[in-house]
């Protein structure tokens, strides 16, 4: 009868939540993160912030957990190089929607470990898993017989360009996915580090923390992260964008006048 | 001491790039030109975005060449009617140009021409000057004299109509060949994206035979209208100016490009032809490299959404 009791109480006080009970048969995980918010200031360097988080789990069962952090989503265009005439030039670009401008996956061991191919796809986990696309070169048409088959005019070079998206961005430090980037530190307790490299987007991230048994996931929170510029930094860029007019002369009418101050100041005579 | 830019969206090393800013600056006062050539790959290479790099540059090319053409303008070298003619010519070209290139893009052909016109222009102007200059600084050392110029007066300069005075360059010629010469280096400018110095400087001194003296403040003049113009545009219609990087390359631009004109009047007008030369034509070579050798990485990755 403790479970009806617990819920009236939860309702009746939405805040603040009550840990959820040891006795509750349905396995719960909680998590943080150490920072809300990151400031993009002129020494912006980067930044780590912490999540960390606990399962509660009555008949403490063998759990996994995977943190998935996305941020803003930014569509990237992309070219390859191809020989043409003896020269190495680059082709016509190719543009992928529903690419993460920031993506992370963490969790306890490799995701392949912990579930299926299925669910890591239905969840985008893994950067192998992203809904990556690219709509302008698809089409539907009938083939054998069969309708609305989705081609792509990118032909079966598709899965290149696919893997291209994804290596260049861990070139960049964006993309990453760490098969021990979640740690328990105690039973039930872990703890993830979240490293933002300085090319981060700014925006609203998106973190994920799903709990997994027996290769589902059962039990997830969701938090967000904002990465947002502050100060000098945040005003020059609304400048720019918002009356970028008056930033453009402005800035070459100083260009202007430092080189007039420069030469002035260099006189000799 | 890394800082980081509000609209390129990364950190570079400060002091690095107004180092940079301070070299650009010193070739562009020195020999009359932007100096975007040198300066885009580099910036690239620290990792700003290409379009970012394009754009911020030039504030840091009409900085430092305001800086030295004044320099220039005490030592009565700019021609400052010559400058307004090819200046006029510059920018309907760069209007065109900037027409030009977006017809290119809908063809898919934009890259080639690009990647094409660096390695031709670059490499076949820096391949003639340093034949040229090296055969003038031998003749010099060996004590012959100066061939006769076999057509003392081009049909191209002085046959055609709409005669103009220069008496700074002590010209007497057509206003159409310096108005077409600046058409021609405007639409360059647009595509290629660099300011045309490199083109210009040659171009005064082989087609327009104006003096030695007046060629490299006059081209100066002609670039710092140019490149505020592009500055401008670029700033307004596609907010890729980056006025932090642009602050610090114009630190050391200014002062770069001072010393630049200041030595420039302790060299021959040959030897500093042949140094342009070598650079322009190492350019080249090394642009044409890259579209003869095998990338290690076949995908690139371009900014913005285009």
């Amino acid at each position: 009868m403790l479970g009806p009791i617990l819920a009236v109480a939860t309702a009746a006080l939405p805040s603040p939540p009550l840990p959820p009970s040891p006795a509750a048969s349905a396995p719960v995980i909680s998590a943080a993160l150490t920072d809300t918010t990151v400031q993009v200031k002129s020494d912006f360097r980067g930044a780590r912030i912490v999540l960390y988080g606990a399962v509660f789990d009555a008949a403490a069962r063998p759990s996994d957990v995977v943190v998935l952090i996305r941020g803003p989503d930014q569509p990237v265009r992309l070219t390859r190089k191809q020989k043409v005439v003896g020269l190495w030039l680059n082709s016509r670009p190719v543009v992928f929607r529903g690419a993460p401008g920031f993506y992370r996956a963490a969790s306890n061991r490799p995701l392949d470990d912990i579930a299926t191919f299925g669910v890591l796809r239905r969840l985008g986990a893994g950067v192998d898993h992203l809904p990556i696309n690219a709509p302008a070169e698809q089409h539907i048409e009938t083939r054998y017989g069969v309708r609305d088959i989705v081609v792509s005019s990118l032909g079966p070079d598709y899965y290149d360009w696919r893997r291209a998206v994804v290596r260049l961005k861990e070139k960049s430090g964006l993309y990453h996915e760490d098969g021990r980037g979640v740690r328990f530190v105690d039973r039930g307790l872990f703890r993830a580090e979240i490293a933002l490299p300085t090319g981060a987007p700014t925006g609203v991230y998106r973190a994920d923390i799903l709990l997994f048994q027996d290769g589902k996931p059962v039990s997830s929170r969701a938090r967000t992260l904002t990465v947002e510029k502050v100060g000098l930094e945040r005003a020059l860029y609304v400048w720019a964008h918002d009356r970028p007019w008056s930033y453009g002369l402005a800035a070459m009418a100083f260009a202007l006048a430092a080189g007039w101050a420069a030469s002035a100041a260099f006189r000799r005579d | 001491m890394d800082i980081y830019l509000p609209i390129a969206e990364v950190a570079v090393n400060a002091p690095l790039i107004v180092l940079l800013g301070a070299f650009v600056g010193f070739i562009s006062g020195m020999f009359g030109i932007g100096g975007g050539f040198l300066m885009t790959p580099m910036l690239v290479f620290l990792g700003i975005p290409a379009p970012v790099a394009v754009s911020s540059m030039a504030n840091h090319v009409a900085a430092s060449s305001m800086s030295s053409v004044i320099a220039y303008s005490r030592r009565r070298a700019v021609d400052l009617r010559m400058g307004a003619v090819l200046a006029a010519g510059g920018i309907v070209g760069a209007f065109a140009g900037v027409e030009l290139f977006r017809w290119l893009r809908l063809l898919g052909q934009a890259d080639l021409v690009v990647s094409v016109s660096y390695l031709l222009f670059l490499s076949v102007i820096g391949g003639l000057m340093l034949m040229e200059s090296l055969g003038a600084i031998l003749r010099r050392r060996r004590g012959d004299p100066a061939p006769p110029r076999r057509d003392r007066r081009p049909v191209w300069l002085y046959g055609l109509p709409l005669k103009m005075r220069f008496p700074r360059s002590r010209l007497y010629i057509s206003v159409i060949p310096p108005l077409a010469l600046g058409a021609f280096v405007g639409v360059l400018s647009a595509i290629m994206g660099v300011g045309g110095g490199f083109i210009l400087v040659p171009a005064m001194v082989y087609i327009l035979r104006m003096p030695a003296g007046t060629v490299v403040g006059t081209s100066l003049l002609q670039i710092i209208v140019t490149s505020s113009l592009t500055g401008v545009l670029q700033a307004g219609r596609n907010q890729t100016v980056d006025i932090v990087l642009a602050l610090l390359l114009i630190a050391g631009g200014i002062v770069g490009a001072q010393f630049g004109a200041r030595a420039s009047s302790r060299f021959r007008a040959e030897e500093l032809r042949a140094v342009l030369a070598l650079i322009v034509l190492l350019v080249g070579l090394r642009m044409g490299l890259g579209l003869f050798l095998t990338p290690d990485e076949p995908f690139v990755l371009l900014s913005g959404t285009g």
